[in-house]
């Protein structure tokens, strides 16, 4: 296939991935937030944190307010990875590759993008603002759904995939990394009386509730969170389970991937070698900070394999 | 026609209408779908409208309008109207596309090699020397078959006696057959019902028949060869197009910079593995474009010697280049005698009567009788840069006079035709609006002519402007044999 069609359906994916992660983080935190006493350490700000906006918001001299973080993240042109944005240039890339996936699969994105744009009224109230996030999350898993059952899984399918684990990944230890401050020593009384609904959210950020229950049936508690996230290798989120994913079902029947193949194998180990009980608060983050540099440098190593390997001939 | 309907003010009687006759009656091959649409009353057809238009919108069945800066993304205007014709009347049609196309690519290979139609004293040397699209580079190519021009959209036009004309043969890049394949695509979710009790020939042929065409220009038969579509990019008018059509036959789509041609002059696209050898271009970038190792300079959007790749037979173009030496109205007069000179046989369907402003006696007649005819630059297309006399203003004919006195080789004139009329909504009601007929012809090893083709409609009343790029909309066209 094309050098630039992959790099194309590897985009398509994650800007995907990014829209679908965007709308279910926003909805969780709405749900959560609601019912949170005022004082507890979350909050509207948490989410441009975690998103990695908060400059970009900053600069934009706007009070975070819910409403001004709300539009930020969801609507605004101005943010690059913001929802909307997110939805238009995945638009952008699967018009330009619908001739490499079933007519559905362009129509799907195109009808996401087409609602998105219609019913930005609904999001000034919170009741609309449930069911437009809902309808993209739905959007989403309906494209993922849909291509893991009609497309071939040929090298275009396994760009797309790659594209979603590296992104899904990447968001995983950003939700995460907030959650670091909740096993800060310093945290206030307030925060510690309402820590397992904090980490209950968490959870429910990347739709891990049920399953994580399903593996530890015990009182929840922040590190076994973050380990299951981490290292479970069953669940579709844990960064143990993108990489498992990247590895063996995407670039293993990819032409010339030994390298990268390495290199994830070093991120694994790495990986496995963290002891979630030993790790002070700090410590965790700096590894989680460390893993999303990697995601980059793997990113970088990508686009040199398949995307620019032939440029100069 | 029943008592209180939406086809009670319809008046049919200013052109040949393809569906009411004189009397206000519909045609007999119209009978079933004009029963039909008068069973649905305004805000049924409106319903019916809207569901057409959100199927466009899903769909993404987009054309570009160069004027509209940033729009990439307009949704394609659609009648859901259809348009219908007989099936012997098309046997005949067919026939007659099929010949001529045979007739125009003889006439351009003889161009490119001996030239023995200038020789035979049937067409002046000048008129090819000085057509904008006669390329020098191509002289002495003799591309498979003979076959210059492989995919055709020549335009039909019915007048109103009824008889059916060719206005022009477009042998460039042209484009609407994908539109003509979602038309129908649209009006089977549209009018599901109709279509049932109708025999309709389908229309769906042809990307398969387009892709057998391209696997035979191959030139190297002997291996599977890789296929690819050329475009512009996603700017381009016709990019939807492009996508459609390299996604229905399974190939590439590319870009010039996918593509490089190295030193030993093949041409190769830029793949995950590396780089891969291509055998056959359907190329939708205009000749100019193709190659600034030998055309324009600064082309961005095609690719370094390509010519070097095609002249050493490495690689086969379709359409080839220097094709469009036969896309040019003026040597749209002689295709009736290119027709008896290299196949010896009458032409079928017949070419509208054509002023030649090159030639002194025509031209006379041409700035003397300016506001009764339609005057049209010779290497134009999507209808710019016309006149029509009856609707311009005294300032727009000045205007032409000068410009044709100034260069009367890039002008041809032609009568005013009362080009044929089909019933289209507007405001939610039937009103005759002007149409023609895009039909496509393939030719590589065999011949294809499409089962119809795109009618395009002019919206306006009263407008004989149909180009989609300047506003027009479309129509289904349904092929129907009714002898079954």
């Amino acid at each position: 296939m094309l050098s630039r069609s992959a790099e194309r359906l590897y985009w398509l994916a994650r800007q995907l991935e990014r829209t679908e992660n965007t709308a279910r983080l926003i909805s969780v935190t709405m749900n959560l937030i609601y019912d949170l006493p005022y004082g507890t350490e979350v909050g509207w700000r948490n989410l441009l944190t975690i998103c990695g906006v908060e400059d970009a918001f900053n600069k934009s001299l706007k009070t975070p307010t819910e409403q001004h973080i709300i539009h930020f993240l969801l609507v605004d042109v101005e943010n690059p990875s913001s929802l909307l944005s997110s939805l238009s240039f995945a638009r952008e890339n699967s018009r330009i590759t619908r001739e490499l996936m079933p007519d559905e699969a362009w129509e799907q994105v195109n009808e996401m993008y087409l609602y998105a744009t219609n019913n930005i009224d609904l999001l000034s109230g919170r009741r609309g603002r449930m069911l437009f996030l809902q309808e993209i999350m739905r959007g989403c898993q309906r494209f993922t759904g849909f291509m893991a059952g009609t497309m071939s899984h040929n090298d275009s399918y396994r760009f797309i995939c790659l594209g979603r684990n590296i992104e899904r990944a990447d968001m995983t230890t950003r939700i995460m990394d907030s959650g670091t401050v909740l096993l800060a020593e310093d945290r206030n009384n307030l925060t510690r009386e309402y820590e397992s609904i904090l980490w209950i959210n968490v959870l429910k950020s990347l739709s891990a509730l049920l399953m994580y229950r399903k593996q530890v049936r015990q009182h929840i508690k922040g590190k076994d969170v973050l380990n299951f996230l981490l290292k479970n290798p069953d669940f579709p989120s844990s960064v143990k389970h993108c990489l498992h994913e990247i590895s063996h079902s995407c670039i293993a029947k990819l032409p010339n991937s030994a390298a990268l193949a390495e290199q994830i194998h070093v991120l694994e180990e790495q990986l496995l070698a963290v002891d979630m009980t030993a790790t002070t608060p700090l410590e965790l983050h700096k590894t989680l900070d460390g893993l999303q540099t990697e995601f980059n440098i793997l990113h970088g190593k990508i686009a040199e394999t398949w995307f620019f390997n032939n440029l100069t001939e | 026609m029943a008592t209180t309907s939406l086809w009670d003010n319809y008046q049919a009687d200013k052109a040949y209408d393809e569906m009411i006759d004189t009397q206000g009656n519909a045609r007999p091959l119209c009978a079933t779908l004009g029963q039909y649409l008068q069973t649905l009353d305004s805000d049924a057809l409106k319903g019916r409208r809207s569901a057409a238009d959100a199927a466009i919108l899903e769909m993404g069945i987009t054309f570009t309008v160069y004027s509209d800066k940033g729009n990439i993304d307009r949704a394609w205007p659609f009648d859901i109207i259809p348009r219908l014709i007989e099936y012997q009347e098309w046997k005949k049609i067919e026939a007659g596309l099929k010949q001529r196309l045979k007739a125009l690519n003889c006439f351009i290979n003889d161009v490119y090699n001996e030239q023995s139609i200038i020789k035979d004293g049937l067409l002046p040397a000048e008129l090819i020397h000085s057509s904008s699209n006669f390329r020098k580079e191509c002289i002495g190519m003799q591309p498979k078959f003979g076959s210059w021009a492989n995919i055709c959209g020549s335009d039909l036009v019915r007048a109103g006696d009824g008889t059916m004309y060719v206005l022009e043969d477009n042998l460039r890049v042209p484009s609407g057959v994908s539109y003509m394949i979602e038309n129908r695509v649209i009006t089977k979710r549209v009018f599901p019902e109709l279509l049932q009790n109708l025999n309709i020939m389908p229309v769906d042929a042809y990307p398969m028949k387009l892709l057998e065409m391209l696997l035979s220009l191959a030139p190297r038969p002997e291996s599977t060869p890789q296929i690819a579509v050329l475009t512009p990019g996603i700017f381009n008018s016709a990019y939807f197009e492009h996508a459609f059509l390299a996604q229905q036959m399974g190939v590439e789509l590319v870009e010039g910079c996918d593509l490089v041609v190295k030193a030993d002059d093949c041409v190769y696209m830029r793949t995950i593995k590396g780089l891969e050898k291509v055998d056959v271009i359907y190329r939708r970038i205009d000749d100019l474009f193709l190659d600034p190792e030998v055309f324009h300079k600064d082309s961005m959007l095609g690719v370094k010697g390509l010519m070097r790749a095609w002249k050493a037979g490495n690689v086969a173009l379709a359409n080839a280049p220097g094709a469009g030496v036969a896309d040019d109205k003026v040597i749209y007069a002689y295709v009736p005698e290119m027709i008896r000179y290299y196949l010896n046989e009458e032409p079928i369907i017949p070419n509208v009567p054509t002023y030649l402003c090159g030639e002194p006696d025509q031209l006379d007649y041409v700035l003397t009788h300016l506001s009764e005819l339609v005057v049209k630059p010779a290497n134009e297309s999507g209808g710019y840069g016309m006149l029509i006399g009856p609707h311009a203003s005294k300032k727009e004919l000045k205007e032409f006079h000068k410009l044709i006195q100034q260069n009367p080789r890039n002008y041809i004139a032609q009568p005013t035709l009362a080009l044929s009329t089909c019933p289209t909504l507007c405001n939610d009601k039937p009103e005759p609006r002007h149409i023609d007929l895009r039909p496509f012809i393939l030719q590589g090893e065999h011949s294809f002519v499409t089962a119809g083709g795109l009618t395009r409609v002019a919206l306006r009343a009263g407008s004989l402007v149909v180009n989609s790029s300047q506003g027009g909309g479309s129509k289904d066209t349904w092929i129907i044999n009714t002898e079954q």
